[in-house]
């Protein structure tokens, strides 16, 4: 999704603190235009703090953080241009219709009122909300608020995009539809920067992850990168066939792989964790097959981002 | 009942609250500080104890005030509360009976006030032994009435909060209401007061709704009884008070039942029309409510277009209405007035009306002033609008403009009432374009410090019972000082006490009884502004920090 490799957002140290808690330490992040930036840690991790910083609503304790060369902190009144924050609470108007909704925050952002017209039918499109146009803001879904909110996200056109939980609460059809909007918007040379607690989710979007806990970076990087670090371990999976005995199946298996070899007598399926290289791996498959083992499926099992997130979590639990 | 658990959760969750506290200590202070001030410190008694009836009445007068601020606030709240947090769905669908849901609300409240009110007990007891005062004529009567008022602002807090779909709405209707039930009630008995009858006995009965009848009959003070023509009592006014709650409590229980969280989302379509319905809605409404607005202009401020179109009755057709509304209302006055005059003397009208619209004001004011910062944090709006563009100047500026315009309209539409006075005599102008002026001032003060008081709070109901509580404390607490003026308070200190209570202005200048004596224009106008100006500058301060980086 990425094009360009020219760094839109970027955090050096960035630290926040509040008396002696420390919310934030030493976070150093980039992300490239046109990239998302996955931004995963569990509640109280830091996240909004960072995000705070990053559209002016926070300063720093210390470090800098920038968005297209601007510092967040020191020229706050030309961030609010660049960036286009969505929190997770939607901030809706009572008696208050959808067109009215946006067209409020066009003026706030000084959208000529011709213009803004033109706009709010572009980033309704954008959004597939221009039905709900006539709709009173408070009586909207969930999923609809979702879409309005990125709607007046996009009003002024901003070159970042911060999401707060945009997938928060949506049924399956809506999360697509917003995952749908996500890419949408990256395709255009949008930077994201979005938030979510639906790992499974963000990895489908995602071009780079930072995963944070206790305001500690503790994995930053391209996707597979990350996943790599964190998951060197790799799991695979061998289903056999109805006939022949689970039990001798695994006890051959032990006899040529490292790890835990794990039975599941329900499925007829084997798994173990490897570190081993393709050849080994094929080796391992040939010693199987020699030994008259019926498999129907010699196959690995792909790490998601839950198992790294859940990696970093245990990692940081030991350290605290 | 004591084993409700619904009375116990309520009851002990207001006990330990900090509001509570804050509202017993404030009662008993001021009850205590009433007393202490009137108490004999040197050799010389008062034999006929005129000194302590003068203490005992504006303590009175304070006990109604309080129990009509404090009770009905958090009844008020209380269900629709439960309603948007989706508890109120639990309790209907558990074993629990609406009967018994209903009457652990209501004692619970009503168990508090009884807290409330036991606090200026020993201030009581203080006014019994200075003499001059009996239980039996007295403080047994006032102990009553304030209990059937407890009882009756109790059942009607939860009625309303059960027919209002969120809690800042239902305080504002429920302190409506109550002002309704002070005051309005005495309307009938204007107009058929004079008739023989039933229609007479019928106004006398909804004159008794209002606590005024009872407490002039308690404390002795029979001028607006007088006046009025009220021939009921405390007495009547605990049977119409029991009549009332009981009429209250069959309603809120009849609607208690799981199919009130059965609602459907307003549809909220614009429908197309044909230019011949376009034209019948333009001749119904003088605009078309259903029509897609336009863009904002850019020569008007946002917030304030925003601040409008987020009200209920802030659209322009429910303007219209509002406008006329009150210049009928105003009208119908100024007919009492014209026909009133033989006996009464414009002069003597003249300060039911101020009062009537420092009333007005008074209830809109705050419920529309509180909303300003308190709701845009509450909905998550004030974080969004952190990140737009927009100057804290322009948000100052629109959020004020917003009630402004709005409290001016209501002034304007109530105005007619003064022009027909000038006509009658001609005299009055000048007295009539000074009352304008304190009214002008009095909206300033309102607005100024419900804006500031709403920077404060982080909820609306919180915002908007602060607003009242504050304003009523300077508007009604003022005049609870003119009440106790001869003893313990001089003219001097009354004089300056009530320079800061514009409304008093305008009684003065209308030469209502008591207020004669008193020069107060145009000192009580610079007070009022100067008051507008430090709350403008405070909202405009913390309007400033909430925009800026934490």
């Amino acid at each position: 999704m990425s094009e360009s490799g020219e760094i839109v957002v970027k955090t050096e140290n960035l630290t926040k603190r509040y008396g002696e808690f420390c919310a934030l330490d030493s976070l150093s992040i980039h992300v490239k235009r046109g990239e998302i930036l996955g931004f995963i840690g569990p509640n109280g991790a830091g996240k909004t703090t960072t995000i705070k910083i990053l559209v002016g609503l926070s300063r720093p304790t210390s470090g800098t953080a920038s968005i297209a060369g601007v510092d967040c902190s020191q020229e706050a009144s030309k961030i609010k241009h660049l960036v286009g924050y969505m929190p997770d609470k939607f901030g809706s108007y009572d008696n208050m219709r959808v067109r009215e909704y946006l067209d409020f925050f066009g003026a706030v952002f000084g959208i000529p009122a011709r213009d803004r017209k033109k706009r709010i039918e572009e980033v309704m499109e954008i959004t597939y909300s221009a039905y709900m146009q006539d709709k009173f803001v408070e009586s909207l879904s969930h999923g609809m608020q979702q879409r309005v909110g990125i709607a007046r996200t996009l009003l002024h056109d901003p070159e970042v995009m911060i999401l707060d939980e945009p997938a928060n609460g949506l049924d399956p059809k809506a999360r697509i539809e917003m995952r749908e909007i996500l890419l949408r918007l990256a395709a255009e040379g949008r930077t994201l920067i979005v938030t979510s607690h639906i790992l499974p989710e963000l990895a489908r979007i995602c071009d780079t992850v930072a995963i944070i806990t206790g305001g500690k970076l503790r994995a930053f990087g391209e996707l597979d990168d990350v996943m790599r670090d964190l998951c060197p371990m790799r799991n695979y999976e061998i289903q056999l066939g109805q006939d022949g005995d689970i039990d001798a199946a695994a006890e051959r298996l032990r006899g040529c792989v490292e790890g835990d070899v794990s039975i599941s007598r329900q499925e007829r399926t084997l798994r173990f964790p490897t570190s081993e290289t393709e050849e080994s791996l094929a080796s391992v498959l040939t010693h199987m097959v020699s030994g008259n083992v019926q498999i129907v499926q010699f196959r690995e099992v792909a790490s998601d981002l839950e198992d790294a997130f859940l990696q970093v979590a245990a990692g940081a639990d030991k350290t605290a | 009942m004591i084993n409700n658990p619904i009375l116990g959760r309520e009851l002990l969750g207001r006990l330990r609250s900090g509001k509570t506290l804050a509202a017993i200590v404030v009662l008993a202070v001021a009850s205590s500080m009433l007393v202490l001030l009137r108490w004999p410190s040197g050799g010389t008694i008062d034999i006929i104890s005129r000194g302590s009836v003068q203490v005992f009445r504006p303590l009175a007068y304070a006990l109604t005030l309080a129990v009509m601020m404090l009770v009905p606030a958090f009844p008020a709240t209380s269900i629709v509360t439960e309603r948007r947090r989706g508890t109120l769905g639990l309790l209907l669908n558990s074993p629990t009976t609406p009967l018994k849901i209903y009457l652990g609300k209501l004692v619970s409240n009503v168990a508090l006030s009884l807290l409330l009110i036991s606090v200026a007990i020993p201030a009581l007891a203080a006014c019994l032994a200075m003499g001059g005062v009996s239980v039996v004529d007295q403080i047994g009567p006032l102990l009553i009435v304030l209990c059937a008022m407890a009882l009756q602002y109790s059942a009607l807090g939860l009625w309303i909060s059960i027919r209002s779909t969120s809690s800042d709405s239902a305080l504002r209707v429920c302190y409506a209401a109550v002002l309704a039930l002070a005051v309005l009630t005495l309307g009938p008995l204007i107009v058929l007061g004079g008739l023989p009858g039933i229609p007479s006995m019928l106004a006398q009965w909804i004159a008794a709704i209002s606590p005024l009848s009872a407490l002039q009959q308690i404390t002795g003070d029979q001028g607006l009884a007088t006046l009025l023509g009220i021939s009921t009592g405390w007495i009547h006014f605990v049977v119409a008070s029991l009549l009332v709650t009981l009429v209250l409590a069959t309603l809120t229980v009849r609607k208690l039942d799981p199919i009130l969280l059965d609602r459907a989302r307003p549809v909220g379509k614009v429908r197309d029309k044909t230019a011949k319905q376009s034209f019948l809605r333009r001749i119904s409404y003088l605009v078309d409510p259903n029509k897609r607005k336009g863009g904002i202009p850019r020569w008007l401020n946002p917030i304030m277009v925003k601040e409008f179109r987020t009200r209920k009755f802030g659209r322009l057709h429910w303007l219209i209405r509002l406008v006329f509304g009150c210049a009928i209302v105003s009208l119908l006055l100024t007919v009492v007035v014209a026909s009133g005059t033989i006996d009464w003397g414009v002069d003597r009208i003249a300060g039911p009306m101020v009062l009537m619209q420092v009333a007005l004001l008074l209830l809109v004011g705050p419920s529309l002033g509180a909303n300003l910062i308190a709701a845009e944090v509450e909905s998550g709006g004030w974080q969004i609008l952190r990140v737009t563009p927009i100057s804290s100047w322009r948000i100052l500026t629109g959020k004020l403009a917003s009630v402004f315009w709005t409290m001016l309209l209501i002034l304007l539409a109530t105005l007619p009432g003064y022009a027909v006075m000038s006509f009658i005599q001609p005299a009055m102008s000048g007295q009539v374009g000074n009352v304008l002026i304190s009214l002008f001032v009095s909206v300033l003060v309102v607005i100024s410090i419900s804006a500031c008081v709403s920077a404060f709070c982080r909820s609306t109901p919180t915002a908007t019972a602060s607003s009242y509580g504050v304003l009523l404390a300077l508007f009604a607490g003022t005049l609870l000082v003119w009440l106790a003026r001869g003893k313990p308070f001089g003219p001097v200190f009354v004089e300056r006490v009530l320079m800061f209570n514009p409304a008093a202005a305008a009684l003065s200048e209308m030469n209502t009884p008591g207020f004669e004596q008193y020069n107060l224009t145009p000192s009580a106008w610079w007070a009022g502004v100067a008051i507008s100006a430090i709350a403008i500058t405070v909202f405009g301060i913390r309007i400033w920090r909430m925009t800026r980086p934490d």
